[in-house]
């Protein structure tokens, strides 16, 4: 791959380890480079940060509250007032979508971004440290995995009585740390024995700074396409746990909420407005996340492109 | 090799402990129990019929107590009784929820892999034909839609608008039995199994292409072609067993995945299998069926990630435990 | 892994995703029609098909044998089919079928005859004597005599009985020798004696003025239990496997599918007569799909205990093959007030005592229930949220009792002006300006409206009430919905800082007698109501000799009603109606007030 100017004068934070850049690239900067010629993440990508970007300025594109009810406007087809109808409350459908959007990315992203926390500070530790701090986090590990996710989450959810937004971000995070945490454990482990850890080890670096100077830049790859397919996963969960009743209570607005609601065969047939949207969205968004997470895939690991 | 199994069942059993006592933990940690939402229904009632039976079941005592009795009966094969269903033993409640969810998730798995291997197989020879467009676009199509969605949607469309399959249940009616209950039994298991294993089928899909490429492209491989051996030769003998090893460690480890999808898509095909019943059981505060279908799971998870241990030193016998 | 047709891809993928888009939206038009159509049929109800159709009614007229009925409930019943354990509504769909009681409740909710054919009760009412009907047989064949009746009397009021799960001991505490008996001090049960085969009586301790209806519970067969002790008896093969219930109603629980289908074959020597029917076959249906099996005419019947949700009425209204029933549910919604808190201790050892309750003052002032009991417009929300189906009520009392009376209580039509007026008097005005009202201190005053989770139409009103109450400048926190339970726990605990909560009761159709929930010492008292007038009342509406006289009662118990809509322990929101769905070919089918499976034997179906 040839250097390409705008690269080079590309802002990127500078999270290379030394020894790497003598070669003058940064692995994440050759992978970015990679990643920019997949042109459907890129498409992606864009697609990604318009559906943010109209989440996010929601109050531009419609005037309705996402809460507020109406009790003389339940259940209306689409109008001028309401282009995407009301629901059982008589809420704005549109505003709905767009306010709900924020909270699905919200929740996706927040999961996720607690997820990758826990994630690397257990896996680092884990894999750094190794000996008793290893196997008491994998063991821990260990009991989480031997249950399904859901099981053990909805039985957190039914027990807490007010589920909130940040509530619920953390139930998942703490139900799901254990695979990703494996995954960074098993990165650190084989970059343990590498010359130039044992290196940096030798002149007296201190953990912290080794960990953060030297693993966690190598272990990127994995950490951000896993963090990518994640928070994908985690809109699925959101929407899948609203539709069993265990999601984010109404009235807050979400696109699994939104779902949930038109889940009978009345409004399958006669309000196809209520359902498609949220369903479209929810499909797209996740669809271009996980392109994007490919995309990084074989951006970080060059060899699984030839597949 | 039984060594290893043995010592792989005694690691399980202290993390099984570890799990009974977060998930009663947590059962505990709740306010209210089963009987206060009972006690709603009939106002007529006195309320201390209810305080009486919380006595009697012992739901007044400290709760390290109430986890002892617990678990010296657990381990007894006794579960307790169930306190929604009436007082109905929790084994008899669990016991055909359990052959129901299995028979669900091996049809589904059944058809991840009549679906996936092959298409993979073919996806991976010969790549960018229109079959591996399809195949891929299929991929990102069935890890992108909520199964619980498509479950919904199926049902609109497959069972209630066209009326090609029923739309919940597990049999027509309660007098079929022989041959005619199995093909019954696949009829009403159709739906649900497509919609349980969607994701799967996604996942097995694009694994086994780019396993399958990565063997292809190996040495040793090109080796054996070079040797003059036959395409056909080539697949069989060589490259789909090296290709299945991950697919088949896969399977194993992911039956926890199977089993969380199985809660959601059991609830929208109303399926009575342990799904449903978790889900009406944590709704209701029944701990001792929720208890006990938390423990039936960790063990089938354990067997299912066992079962990969074993497979997988059967078709690679590098593979050594001891 | 995309480098070379990513275009291609996304081409594909944009052509799946059309396609399910369209397919979607093709088939909503195209099954749009048939709910269009029903305007059109009516227009056209004089064409030779309509008539033809007409014709054939009348020959259908006759009652014929035979036919297999498919009725549809959202959830599966426990599966306890033995009527002194059963404790729900899913399980009784079973029970009314297959079991009776020595009296039934007419349309009028009066007692009259079923297994009793006549009765005498004594001057003082505290002994019933009944007549039994003569050759009833249970499902096995056996015959029906006055020991079954003892026998199931004898077995609710047996020690171990609430242990083993019972919760019917109201039906047998006020006969005489009860306590010895359940306390184990004696094995002789002396409330209720065989006088012979035919002939049963009931001794009360007490003049019994509810006498009727605590002798109407469904009765057990005695030769299939006599052997077992009553803690077994829940887990006994004749309470839980089809085929092994008996009970002496027109159809028996033959074969069961666990969770999905529960199969009652009729019973061919009902002494009633023999059932039209084959057999009626209950099938569990999710919610969201029980509507277009409906449709499909895979289901002939939607009943009790949720019937059709009023949202799909007109949905259901347009199936030309589908007739509707609607009538008023025993029970209702209301919105609460929280007169007094309970302290921690008092909640922690379950003591109720109104002696240690500490005033709410956000809501103790009797003029500002009243003006939040005026800013909801009850009749939008029954109009709008329920869709008309579902009416306005203005006291605790099931409309369908004669102890109803709509005149005595107070009429709080939503009527802003008032409310406002009514907080002016109360001192509760904007004092620092901020466009909501204060205490008549000049602190902040905010109120809180609590709800749980789990009553779909119930989740929807409270943030359209919050907005209601808010026309008043009262400030209301619309809390985070609670999972039932948990809220139930709190709302019995009271120890928070709650105001105003939502609650719906479902009433028995017995006697329209309000203790239980609305006396100060009661437990679902959730208020914590204290108003000594409302008790006397309550008391004396029971009490003999004057209680025997019902127009003394209705007096008695419309007093009552003004002084509750008074003093407003709560504001009733609405009643909701049941709305039956019935295939037309099921015939004779007759909804008694308070349920659907009304004489099942006399159903019959048209082919």
């Amino acid at each position: 791959m040839q250097p390409n100017p705008q690269e080079t004068l590309s802002t990127q934070p500078e999270l290379s380890p030394k020894n790497n850049q003598a070669k003058s690239k940064s692995p994440l900067k050759l992978a970015m480079g990679r990643f920019l010629k997949n042109k459907m993440a890129v498409i992606s990508v864009i697609f990604l940060v318009v559906i943010v970007l109209v989440c996010l300025l929601a109050p531009l594109f419609t005037n309705q509250d996402p809460v507020e009810t109406d009790l003389f406007q339940i259940e209306k087809s689409p109008s001028e007032e309401h282009i995407l109808g009301t629901n059982g409350t008589g809420q704005d459908n549109f505003a709905r979508l767009l306010y709900g959007g924020r909270i699905s990315l919200l929740v996706g992203f927040s999961a996720m971004f607690f997820t990758l926390t826990i994630g690397i500070l257990l896996g680092s530790l884990a894999g750094y440290y190794g000996g008793k701090v290893d196997s008491i986090i994998m063991r821990a590990a260990d009991i989480m995995l031997m249950l399904p996710f859901l099981v053990l989450t909805l039985t957190i959810i039914a027990i807490l009585d007010n589920i909130t937004i940040p509530i619920f971000v953390t139930i998942i995070a703490v139900t799901s740390w254990p695979n990703l945490t494996r995954i960074i454990r098993g990165t650190y482990l084989s970059l343990r024995e590498q010359e130039f850890i044992l290196g940096a080890r030798a002149i007296g670096a201190r953990d912290f700074r080794i960990i953060l100077r030297h693993f966690i830049p190598n272990a990127i790859g994995p950490i951000i396409v896993n963090a990518t397919l994640m928070m994908a996963s985690y809109i699925i969960i959101e929407s899948a746990l609203s539709f069993i009743g265990f999601g984010i209570p109404q009235p807050t607005p979400t696109w699994g909420n939104m779902l949930s609601e038109a889940m009978n065969v009345r409004i399958l047939r006669d309000h196809p407005e209520a359902w498609i949207p949220p369903g479209i969205a929810i499909f797209v968004t996740v669809l271009a996340i996980n392109f994007i997470g490919d995309g990084l895939r074989d951006a970080f690991d060059p060899k699984s492109k030839q597949r | 090799m039984y060594k290893y199994i043995i010592r792989r069942i005694l690691v399980f059993i202290p993390m099984l402990f570890a799990l009974t006592i977060i998930v009663f933990g947590l059962a505990k940690a709740a306010p209210g129990d089963a009987l206060t939402g009972q006690q709603l229904a009939d106002p007529k009632v006195n309320p201390e019929v209810y305080e009486q039976q919380r006595e009697a079941l012992g739901l007044n005592d400290p709760i390290p107590v109430q986890y002892w009795n617990w678990l010296s009966s657990a381990a007894q094969g006794d579960f307790g009784k169930s306190l929604v269903f009436n007082g109905r033993s929790v084994a008899e409640l669990i016991e055909s929820r359990v052959a129901n969810t299995l028979y669900l998730g091996l049809f589904s798995l059944f058809i991840t892999i009549i679906v996936a291997i092959p298409i993979g197989i073919y996806s991976a020879r010969k790549p960018y034909s229109l079959l591996d467009y399809a195949a891929t676009g299929f991929g990102f199509l069935g890890l992108a839609i909520p199964n619980f969605f498509f479950g919904l949607i199926a049902i609109y469309f497959l069972a209630i608008n066209l009326g090609w399959f029923p739309a919940q249940g597990t049999l027509s009616g309660p007098g079929v039995e022989g041959f005619a209950a199995f093909v019954d039994r696949i009829h009403h298991m159709v739906l649900p199994g497509i919609t349980l294993g969607l994701a799967g089928t996604a996942t097995y899909m694009r694994y086994m292409r780019s396993e399958v490429l990565d063997v292809l492209g190996s040495d040793y491989i090109r080796t054996a072609k070079a040797k003059g051996m036959s395409d056909q030769n080539v697949l069989y003998k060589h490259t789909l067993r090296n290709a299945l090893i991950p697919i088949i460690t896969l399977m194993g480890f992911e039956i926890g995945v199977l089993l969380s999808g199985a809660v959601i898509t059991e609830q929208v095909f109303q399926y009575p299998g342990l799904g449903t019943l978790f889900i009406s059981s944590v709704t209701n505060r029944d701990f001792p069926v929720v208890m006990a279908i938390t423990l039936i799971l960790g063990i089938l998870i354990l067997i299912g990630n066992l079962l990969a241990d074993i497979f997988y030193s059967i078709i690679d016998p590098r593979i050594r435990y001891d | 892994m995309f480098k070379r047709f990513n275009v291609k891809l996304a081409f594909l993928i944009f052509i799946l995703l059309l396609g399910i888009t369209l397919a979607a939206c093709n088939s909503d038009t195209t099954s749009d029609d048939p709910s269009n159509d029903p305007e059109e049929s009516t227009e056209n109800n004089e064409t030779e098909n309509n008539e033809t159709e007409e014709e054939e009614e009348p020959a259908n007229d006759e009652p014929q044998m035979g036919g297999d009925l498919v009725g549809a409930m959202d959830t599966a019943p426990a599966g306890v089919f033995n009527p002194i354990f059963y404790e729900e509504a899913y399980e009784a769909n079973i029970l009314d079928f297959t079991h009776e009681g020595l009296l039934s409740q007419n349309e009028n909710l009066e007692f009259e005859p079923n297994l009793a054919h006549d009765w005498e009760i004594n001057d003082d009412n505290t002994e019933i004597t009944l007549f039994l009907e003569e050759g009833v047989t249970w499902h096995d064949g056996e015959e029906f005599t006055a020991d079954d009746v003892v026998f199931t009397y004898k077995s609710i009021a047996s020690p171990g009985y609430i242990e083993a799960g019972g919760v019917r001991t109201e039906y047998v505490d006020k006969l005489v020798g009860y306590e010895e008996f359940v306390n184990g001090e004696t094995d002789e049960f002396e409330g209720v004696v065989a006088e012979d085969d035919y002939t049963v009586t009931f001794k009360f301790a007490q003049p019994n003025v509810t006498i009727l209806k605590d002798v109407a519970f469904s009765i057990i067969p005695e030769h299939v239990f006599a052997d077992v002790p009553v803690a077994e008896m829940p887990e006994h093969p004749a309470t839980l496997n089809a085929g092994e219930v008996i009970g002496t109603g027109p159809f028996a629980f033959t074969e069961m599918l666990e969770r999905e289908q529960y199969v009652l074959e009729k019973h061919a020597d009902y002494w009633k007569g023999e059932p039209y029917l084959d057999s009626v076959t209950w099938r569990i249906v999710d919610q969201s799909v029980i509507l277009g099996l409906l449709e499909s005419g895979e289901i002939d019947f939607i009943a009790d205990p949720n019937g059709v949700p009023a949202a799909d009425y007109e949905t259901v209204a347009a199936q030309d093959h589908i007739e509707i029933i609607e009538q008023p549910d025993f029970g209702y919604q209301l919105m609460g007030f929280i007169h007094n808190h309970r302290t921690t201790e008092d909640a922690e050892s379950g003591e109720i005592n109104p002696d240690n309750w500490v005033a709410n003052e956000d809501m103790s002032d009797q003029l500002v229930r009243q003006a939040i009991a005026y800013t909801i417009d009850r009749q939008a929300i029954v109009d709008e949220l329920l869709l008309g189906h579902g009416s306005v009520i203005n006291a605790p009392i099931a409309q369908q009792f004669w102890a109803y009376d709509d005149s005595a209580a107070t009429d709080y039509s939503a009527d802003l002006d008032k409310a406002n007026e009514l907080l002016d008097e109360a001192g509760y005005v904007d004092a620092d300006g901020d466009g909501f009202r204060d205490t008549p201190d000049g602190e902040e005053w905010i109120v809180n409206l609590n709800y749980p989770t789990g009553n779909q139409l119930r989740e929807r009103s409270a943030p359209i009430l919050q907005q209601m109450i808010e026309q008043a400048d009262i400030q209301v926190d619309l809390r985070q919905p609670k999972e039932m339970t948990a809220y139930v726990e709190d709302l019995t605990n009271n120890t928070e800082d709650w105001d105003l909560y939502l609650i719906g009761w479902s009433l028995g159709s017995g006697d329209p007698d309000p203790s239980g929930l609305w006396r100060t010492q009661d437990a679902y008292n959730f208020g914590r109501w204290k108003n000594e007038e409302s008790d006397q009342l309550i008391a004396d509406a029971l009490t003999p000799p004057d209680a025997f006289d019902q127009s003394y009662r209705e007096e008695v118990y419309s007093e009552w009603q003004g002084v509750f809509s008074e003093d407003l322990p709560a504001l009733l929101l609405y009643a909701q109606n049941k709305i039956y769905g019935i295939n037309e070919r099921l015939n004779g089918v007759a909804p008694m007030p308070y349920g659907f499976n009304n004489d099942p034997h006399l159903w019959w179906v048209s082919e």
